[in-house]
Formats: structure tokens, C-alpha cells, sequence
């Protein structure tokens, strides 16, 4: 499955990373391609293209805060979680999407 | 209406209906109306059975009655009808609007608590930090009441012409209040002036007053128990507003006292006996000076002004005072053992384990922290765009001179002589003099040493001058004006120092001066001293260099003709700002506006510094503004050549000026004085102080492998000292509210025993990461609820988020979700290796 994903957190200093980060390698086991926007103190990184979103089945939004240009993702399905689910439990995101 | 209120005798009960209960206002109305009848009046609180004759404003208090507590109240006697009826109506037409809160009065600045006294549940008083310094003891209470020395065994020949004394003192005393009253324009201070007075009415209080005295007891004597058994009294009230009526009761006794005595009463020396935590309203020079600084540990004031003479000496003695303490001498009652933490601006008063663990672990962090700030003490401070700045110090004897130089001092800026003038019979000779400013001048070493010559009156006198006693002593017979009835002891003062100036590099600075014939005078006086030595063939400096100090405003208008004169200049901030501003800076009521952020201040400064400047001559500053960090900046900004400050400051400030260039400085200062309003000032003077510094992200001080913390609280507080003792934060607080504040909005700890705290403030003077690895794992509340042995913290300044170092921290975030790299991190042995280990795997350069 082609995913896409955004994390953005409060203070945009560690966690957006680190649920990217943990997004990108439980996908990977999962067998799906991801590629994770991160909406942090630096910024949009590793932007999400117009194209991404076009091929992507799924949008995954493990976010505090709102999501900087949700409009791009009209006409995708999108899941939300609150950011810190991508930590606890990434695992649970993916069986979610699978079913 | 109740079924109470239809009253079948004379009696009829009521509910309070005051917020604040029946304190002193309400209470002396009604004793007011009570006592236009003879009928006898009782007022029984129905909550705690406690009768109050409703004639005397004290018992009425005593009675303590607090909202909605039901009253009754009886009446019996000839006129016990219209007693009654007005009483009554007192009650319900008059009462319920008694209840006008005093304005002013809630101003207190609640300080905020570090997150291990919290979780301790210790209830602590807030003051503000006047002197820094931790300390601990008994508190013994510095009362104003009190008897002339000696006269604590008086012999009573006859009681009834004590009883004289007492009643025309009462009579005196009402008859002020009354005089205020007449000039009173406001209905609070009317208000509370009425209460007074009722206060002095009260029957109760002459009943007691004669009791005493037919115990044998002499007027001053009377007064002074019957004072005593009702602060006791109300002391121990268990309502906040009862207590405060103590200090109503002491004012009154004060007064009494004052009329028996006179007005000048000697205060008696306070024996200090054990480590003791003084507690007082205020305290004079004279007072604190008389204490036995071998057991003086720490002070507590009520007046909230930061300084005064008394607090400036505090500060140079490194006695710690925290000032501003709402009813200290209420709460804190003698005895009581507490903990003063004058860094923080708290009265601790209880010590669970946990307390006394944070106590212990702060002494550490700070002599860890001066250890750090010590690294080099002796070399200059030049800014990053190679200024010199003198970083000297404002000392008054060998032990502050000996401290000032092993803190870093580059000179002594400000060397005060009247304290050897003060508390003793007679001036001191020149032999003795010659020996402290020779010593001062040897100690020095070849740097050099300002003495200011004799700066007594003000609140500074000595017997043997005779000082008259003024009505405005600031504004009168002090510093150099009092040269001219004083020569014999001013050509004293100047031999010695001349004689001294052989020792070392001493220079001479005049006090107070506000016109050029006081330069020309004093100049005089020093040729002749000079011409003294030389017949005498006594060396001494011929071309010892004469300074002023920039304190009265008229001086700054003739600076041309006095650059003319004199060599060199030092701005004394807090007599200028007094009397710049017109502010009596130990008036509590207006020390507020005594603010040297005042854009007209600091226009005024920089005219002053740059018409010195423009004459060639050197200028510093020794007064309290250039003590304060905060205000490093603005110095700089304004060109000074030195700054004079507590030796206690040194090593803060020395470490600071490498931090700042002075054109950054001089920019900040343009755009300061542009400020139309102090408040801006202050603003913007917080985000340009906290100057990022170049220092790296990571050092060997934000490396803690074998912490003993013991759970959340302790770690942060741990994190944040260790930032501190880097020299990366001032304000420790601001930092560790940052970090709990986006703990508040989800834990941090982000599993597999891992926590990353973090914060963006402005408290942190460069991007820092550290790691803090536990003994014992602790609690967290991480998403996977285990235990955490490890945190990896992350502090960022808020202007630089677009620099290179955030790149680091997303690397560091996306790195700690990898299994390997936390694994390396638990095992690594030393701090040496995980600072390189992080450098390399963050790819950056670590010192």
C-alpha cells in the first residue's frame, strides 16, 4: 500500500520526528511505502508533492495541532491520531488501515 | 428574618455578613455606636461561645468573627432601649457595607515555587531576594516596641503619677489621629485612621493599661505588657485579618511609647544567641550594625524597598534578606525555625525529607556553579568586539576586599570609610585609618583602589558629630556638606589617605558633591593635607588622582566645569535615581517609581556618561544598577568605563560582558530610551539580555551518568542545574516552568525507558542538549508506563529556530526510535565518551 502521512506536535522539537521516524520503520514491516511530512520548528520537510497524494491509498495525520494544508488532501481517505498514538502503539495505525 | 431576631428581652442575633469577618474597620463602628449608650453591651460569637464587651474594639476582634458566624448580642442597662434600637440598626443598614477592601493591598508578586517544594507540600511566605544567600535558624522577632536602653527597671514611686503619664500619652496620641484625620483625603485611609483611633479608645485597653500599673509596673512598662498580651492575643486568631490587627495594636503602643519617652526612643541592642533568622518591619543601619553577626543568619523584612541602607549593608556582609514579606512578624511568630532561601525570594518554615534532599542538592549546585563561574577570575572582561570593561568592587573592609579580588575584581571601585566611623564614641585616629586604607592599598596589589572619603548622614550618623536630627535627612546635612563644620576630621581622613597612597594606587572620590565650590573646597583641603605630609617629610602619591561621585542632579549640569577640576567620576545610581525621580527610596509607598528603567533616567545617564567622555575624563558607575545583570547590557550601551558591584556579582558579570559586544549594546540602548513606557523597557531589555552566546550545543556539564534523582520532579530540577552550572541559563525558574509546561501537555517519555524534555525559551542563553541517566529507573508517565532510566533533554532558544541546530535535534528525536543508538547510549561508561559518541552520531563538534 502507497501511504502518506504528516506529523506535526506542539513544540516541534522532537516528537514530529519521532513519530515520523517510528511511522517510517513500522511501515517498512508492514510491507506498505511511506513517505512522512513533518511539520515541526523547521518548518514543511520532506514535502508532500501533489503527486504523493494522488497515488497514496491512505493519509495518516498523527498530529496535536492542525494540519498545515488539509486542503491538499481532499478526496483521500485520512485517519487522524492523536501524535502520540504513533509512538505508543504505530503497530495499531497499521492493522487499522489494513482492515 | 430569623426566628432569633424577634427578640424577647434586649438581645438580638445576627449573621456576619463581612467576606472578611470583624476586623479592626468594622469592629470600631460598632464599638463606636456601643459606646453613645451606658448600657452594658455583650456581643457572644455563637460559634465559639467567646463574649466580647461590644465597647472595646480589641475584644470585639477578639471574639473572631468570621463570615457567617451567628452573633448575639444582649443589652442591659438604663438606656438599654435606644441602645437596642440603634445597635440594630447598625447591624442591618450599616454593617453589611462596612466590608470596602484596602486598596494596595494585594499587590504581593507571587513567586513561583520550584516543582520539588510543591510536590513537598510545604507552604512557603514570598518576598523578593534583597541580599542572595540560603541560610537557616531560629527567627527571633525585632519588635518596634520597645523600652530606652537602661530603662527596663524602672522604680515606680507612685502609681497614680504613672497613670497620669499613661492617660496623657492616650490623650496625645487621639489627638494625632485626630489631626491626621482632619487632612485625610481619602475614605479608606479615613477608614483605617477611625480604627486607630477607636483602638486608643478602647476600655479594654485601660482597663488593662491599669491593672498594670497597680501591679507596680511604670507607664512605658504598662504600655509595653498590656502591647504585648493583645499581639498575643490576636497573633494567634486563627483569621488572617485578625492577625493583622496585631500590627494595628503595636502601632498605638509605638506611639505611646514615643509620647513617654520622647520621640527619639533608643532602640535596645537585640541579644542574638544561636543561628537566628531576624524578622522585623524595617531595620536601620544602625540596627543591623548592632547585631551579633556571628549568629545573624539571615533577615526578613516586611517593607518591600531594595535599597536602603540597611540592605546594601546586608548585601556587602553576604547576609541573606528577602524583603517584602507580607505580616512576617505575624506568621513567622520567635522561635520558630525556618529556612530563609533569599536566592528565591522564599520563607521555608517546614522540612520534610524531601525539603531538606532539595536544600542539600541546591548547596552543591551552587558551589559547583561558583566553581564553574571561577574558572579564570582574574582575566578581563572584553566583549565580543574587544572592549575592556573594569569589572571593580564596592568593598568596606579587608575581608570584602580579600573576597572582591578572589572573585575577580579588576580594581575597588568604591571604597566606603564611614563604616569605621559608625557605632563608637569617637572618629578614629589617623594611625587607625592609616592601617585599614594601607592594608586595603597592599591587599590591592598595584590595582587600584577608590577611597570615598567620610558619607555620613542620611540614615548614617554618629554621636560625635552631632548630627541634628532632620526632618528629611536625605535631602540634608550629609556626605561633603558636613566637611565644612568638620575640618579637623576631614584633614585626618585625607592624611591617612595620602599616607596610604604610598602603598598602592589609591585615589581620593568626594561624596555628594552638587556644586564646583565644594570641588574647590575639598581640593583644598587636600593641598593642605599634602602640605602637612611634605613638612613632614611623610611620603605619600603627589599626584594622587581626585574623583566625584555623580549623584546630585546639579552636578550633572557643570560636568564641563567640574571635568575641569577633577580626574575622574562614579555614578552613584541610587542616591541620582532618589533624587532624579524625587522618590524617597525608603518610603515603601512610592520606591516603586524608584525605577532606574525610566527612560528619563537613562536619557539623563547618557548625557552624563558622554559630556565626561568628551572631556577626556575616565567615568564608572558604583551604585546598585550596575549589580544587576539584568542591566549589563544598557551599561555597556552607555559607554561606562568601569562598573563597581558587590563582590559577590563579580564572577557573574565578568563571565556575562564576553557575551555581549557593545555595538549590539549600544543599538539596544538607542532603541531603550526610545520607549515611551518602563513596562516596554522591561520587555525589551528581557528578550536582548538573554543574547545568544556561541557557545556549543553539548558540553561535559550537561552530562550526568550516575544521577540520584528519585522521581520527575528531582530530574527536572536536576536538568535545570545542570544548565545552570554551565552557565547557560540565569533564570532557573523560567526554564524549569518552560519544561513542565510541555510535559503538561503529554509526558515526554516516549518509551523503551526513554524521556526527551524539551522546551523553546528565551531562559537559555545558547541551544543545549543533555542526558541525565538514572540510578533508579522513575516514573514518567511514558506512553509504554514504564519506568525511565534515561532522558535525553533538548533546551532551544525561541529566536533561532532556523539555525543548523534544529536539524540536530530532529536527527537526535529520529535517532532515539532506533533500538541500536538507545542500547549505545545506556552502556556507554563516562561523560568523555558519550561526548564524543553524541558528536559524532549528531555530526557535531563537541569542546
Amino acid at each position: 500500500m502507497r501511504i502518506v502521512a504528516v506529523t506535526a506536535c506542539p513544540t516541534g522539537i522532537a516528537h514530529t520526528y519521532m513519530a515520523a521516524a517510528r511511522l517510517e520503520k513500522i511501515a517498512k514491516h508492514f510491507g506498505h511505502e511511506i513517505k512522512v511530512e513533518t511539520q515541526g520548528a523547521m518548518g514543511i520537510e520532506n514535502k508532500l508533492t501533489e503527486s504523493d497524494i494522488r497515488q497514496a491509498q491512505i493519509a495518516i495525520f498523527a498530529v496535536d495541532i492542525e494540519v498545515e494544508g488539509r486542503e491538499r488532501f481532499n478526496g483521500v481517505k485520512v485517519i487522524q491520531v492523536a501524535l502520540q498514538e504513533a509512538l505508543k502503539n504505530p503497530e495499531g495505525i497499521f492493522r487499522k488501515i489494513q482492515v | 428574618m430569623s426566628p432569633e431576631l424577634s427578640s424577647t428581652s434586649l438581645q438580638f442575633a445576627f449573621v456576619c455578613p463581612l467576606s472578611a469577618g470583624m476586623h479592626a474597620r468594622p469592629a470600631s463602628q460598632f464599638a463606636g455606636v456601643a459606646n453613645n449608650f451606658v448600657s452594658e453591651c455583650v456581643l457572644t460569637n455563637l460559634r465559639n461561645r467567646r463574649d466580647a464587651n461590644a465597647k472595646s474594639v480589641l475584644s470585639v476582634i477578639s471574639a473572631d468573627i468570621r463570615h457567617g458566624d451567628r452573633c448575639l448580642v444582649q443589652v442591659s442597662g438604663m438606656d438599654e432601649q435606644p441602645a437596642h434600637t440603634a445597635l440594630r440598626r447598625f447591624v442591618e443598614e450599616a454593617l453589611p457595607s462596612c466590608d470596602v477592601p484596602l486598596a494596595g493591598s494585594s499587590t504581593q508578586t507571587r513567586n513561583s515555587v520550584p516543582r520539588v517544594l510543591q510536590a513537598a507540600g510545604v507552604s512557603c511566605y514570598f518576598g523578593s531576594s534583597a541580599s542572595p544567600g540560603i541560610a537557616h535558624g531560629k527567627v527571633v522577632v525585632v519588635s518596634a516596641m520597645s523600652l530606652p536602653k537602661g530603662l527596663t527597671t524602672e522604680t515606680v514611686t507612685d502609681p497614680d503619677e504613672e497613670l497620669k503619664r499613661i492617660k496623657l500619652a492616650i490623650a496625645a496620641v487621639r489627638e494625632r489621629i485626630r489631626e491626621k484625620l482632619t487632612h485625610s483625603s481619602s475614605p479608606l485611609g479615613e477608614a483605617v485612621l477611625q480604627a486607630d483611633l477607636a483602638m486608643a479608645n478602647d476600655v479594654l485597653l485601660d482597663e488593662k493599661l491599669a491593672e498594670q500599673v497597680s501591679k507596680g509596673k511604670s507607664a512605658g512598662h504598662a504600655v509595653l505588657e498590656t502591647g504585648e498580651f493583645f499581639i498575643d492575643l490576636l497573633r494567634h486568631s486563627e483569621s488572617e485579618y485578625v492577625r493583622e490587627r496585631a500590627s494595628d495594636v503595636e502601632e498605638i503602643s509605638v506611639q505611646l511609647l514615643d509620647e513617654i519617652y520622647g520621640v527619639d526612643l533608643q532602640k535596645t541592642v537585640l541579644p542574638l544567641e544561636e543561628p537566628s533568622i531576624v524578622v522585623a518591619e524595617t531595620l536601620g543601619p544602625q540596627q543591623l550594625l548592632a547585631l551579633d553577626r556571628r549568629w545573624l543568619k539571615a533577615i526578613v523584612l516586611e517593607y518591600s524597598g531594595a535599597s536602603s541602607h540597611a540592605l546594601i549593608l546586608a548585601r556587602s556582609h553576604g547576609i541573606p534578606t528577602v524583603v517584602g514579606v507580607k505580616n512576617a512578624r505575624l506568621t513567622l511568630l520567635p522561635g520558630l525555625e525556618v529556612l530563609v532561601d533569599a536566592n528565591r525570594g522564599l520563607v521555608v518554615p517546614q522540612f520534610p525529607a524531601a525539603v531538606q534532599r532539595f536544600y542539600e542538592r541546591e548547596q552543591k549546585t551552587l558551589e559547583r556553579q561558583q566553581e564553574f563561574l571561577a574558572d579564570d577570575p582574574g582575566a578581563p572582561a572584553i566583549t565580543r568586539d574587544g572592549k575592556t570593561l573594569e569589572v571593580a568592587a564596592n568593598a568596606s573592609s579587608a575581608e570584602e576586599l580579600r573576597l572582591a579580588f578572589e572573585n575577580g575584581a579588576d580594581a575597588i571601585g568604591l571604597f566606603r570609610t564611614e563604616m569605621n566611623f559608625l557605632e563608637r564614641d569617637r572618629p578614629p585616629s589617623e594611625e587607625e585609618q592609616f592601617a585599614i586604607y594601607a592594608q586595603a592599598a597592599r591587599l590591592s596589589a598595584g590595582r587600584p583602589v577608590i577611597i570615598r572619603t567620610l558619607d555620613v548622614g542620611g540614615d548614617k550618623t554618629a554621636e560625635y558629630l552631632n548630627l541634628p536630627s532632620e526632618d528629611n535627612p536625605f535631602l540634608g546635612y550629609r556626605g561633603v556638606r558636613i566637611y565644612g563644620d568638620h575640618r579637623e576630621l576631614l584633614q585626618t581622613q585625607l592624611q591617612a589617605i595620602l599616607r596610604a597612597s604610598a602603598h598602592g594606587r589609591i585615589q581620593i572620590m568626594v561624596p555628594m558633591i552638587s556644586s564646583l565650590e565644594e570641588v574647590l573646597q575639598c581640593k583644598a583641603e587636600i593641598a593642605k593635607a599634602k602640605e602637612h605630609l611634605q613638612l613632614q617629610k611623610i611620603p605619600f602619591q603627589p599626584d594622587i588622582p581626585i574623583g566625584i561621585m555623580v549623584e546630585v542632579p546639579s552636578a550633572a549640569f557643570i560636568l564641563d566645569q567640574l571635568c575641569a577640576e577633577v580626574d575622574f567620576f562614579s555614578i552613584g545610581t541610587n542616591d541620582l535615581a532618589q533624587y532624579f525621580l524625587a522618590v524617597d527610596r525608603d518610603n515603601p509607598k512610592v520606591a516603586g517609581l524608584s525605577n532606574v528603567l525610566h527612560p528619563g533616567f537613562l536619557r539623563f545617564l547618557k548625557r552624563i556618561v558622554d559630556e565626561i567622555h568628551a572631556a577626556g575624563k575616565w567615568v564608572g558607575m558604583c551604585g546598585e544598577m550596575a549589580s544587576d545583570a539584568r542591566y549589563l547590557p544598557l551599561l555597556l550601551g552607555l559607554g561606562l568605563d568601569e562598573i563597581s558591584v558587590s563582590a559577590v556579582k563579580i564572577p557573574e558579570l565578568k563571565r556575562a560582558v564576553p557575551q555581549l559586544s557593545t555595538a549590539d549594546c549600544k543599538s539596544l540602548f538607542t532603541r531603550v530610551i526610545a520607549r515611551r513606557e518602563i513596562g516596554e523597557i522591561d520587555r525589551l531589555l528581557a528578550s536582548a539580555q538573554r543574547l545568544p552566546s556561541a557557545q556549543p550545543l553539548l558540553n561535559e556539564e550537561l552530562i550526568l551518568l550516575d544521577s540520584d534523582s528519585r522521581n520527575k520532579e528531582e530530574a527536572m530540577q536536576e536538568l535545570v542545574d545542570s544548565v545552570y552550572i554551565a552557565g547557560r541559563t540565569q533564570d532557573r525558574q523560567q526554564l524549569e516552568e518552560a519544561l513542565w509546561a510541555r510535559e503538561a501537555v503529554y509526558s515526554t517519555g516516549l518509551g523503551f525507558g526513554f524521556a526527551t524534555p524539551h522546551c523553546k525559551t528565551d531562559a537559555v542563553t545558547a541551544n543545549s542538549v543533555g542526558v541525565l541517566r538514572f540510578r533508579e529507573p522513575i516514573d514518567w508517565g511514558s506512553v509504554d508506563s514504564e519506568p525511565v532510566r534515561m532522558i535525553i533533554f533538548i533546551a532551544m532558544r525561541e529566536p533561532q529556530i532556523a539555525n543548523g541546530h534544529m536539524q540536530v535535534f530532529s536527527t537526535l528525536a529520529r535517532k532515539l526510535m532506533n533500538e541500536d543508538f538507545r542500547e549505545q547510549l545506556l552502556a556507554i561508561e563516562d561523560s568523555h565518551n558519550m561526548m564524543r559518541y553524541l558528536g559524532e552520531e549528531l555530526n557535531i563538534s563537541v569542546c
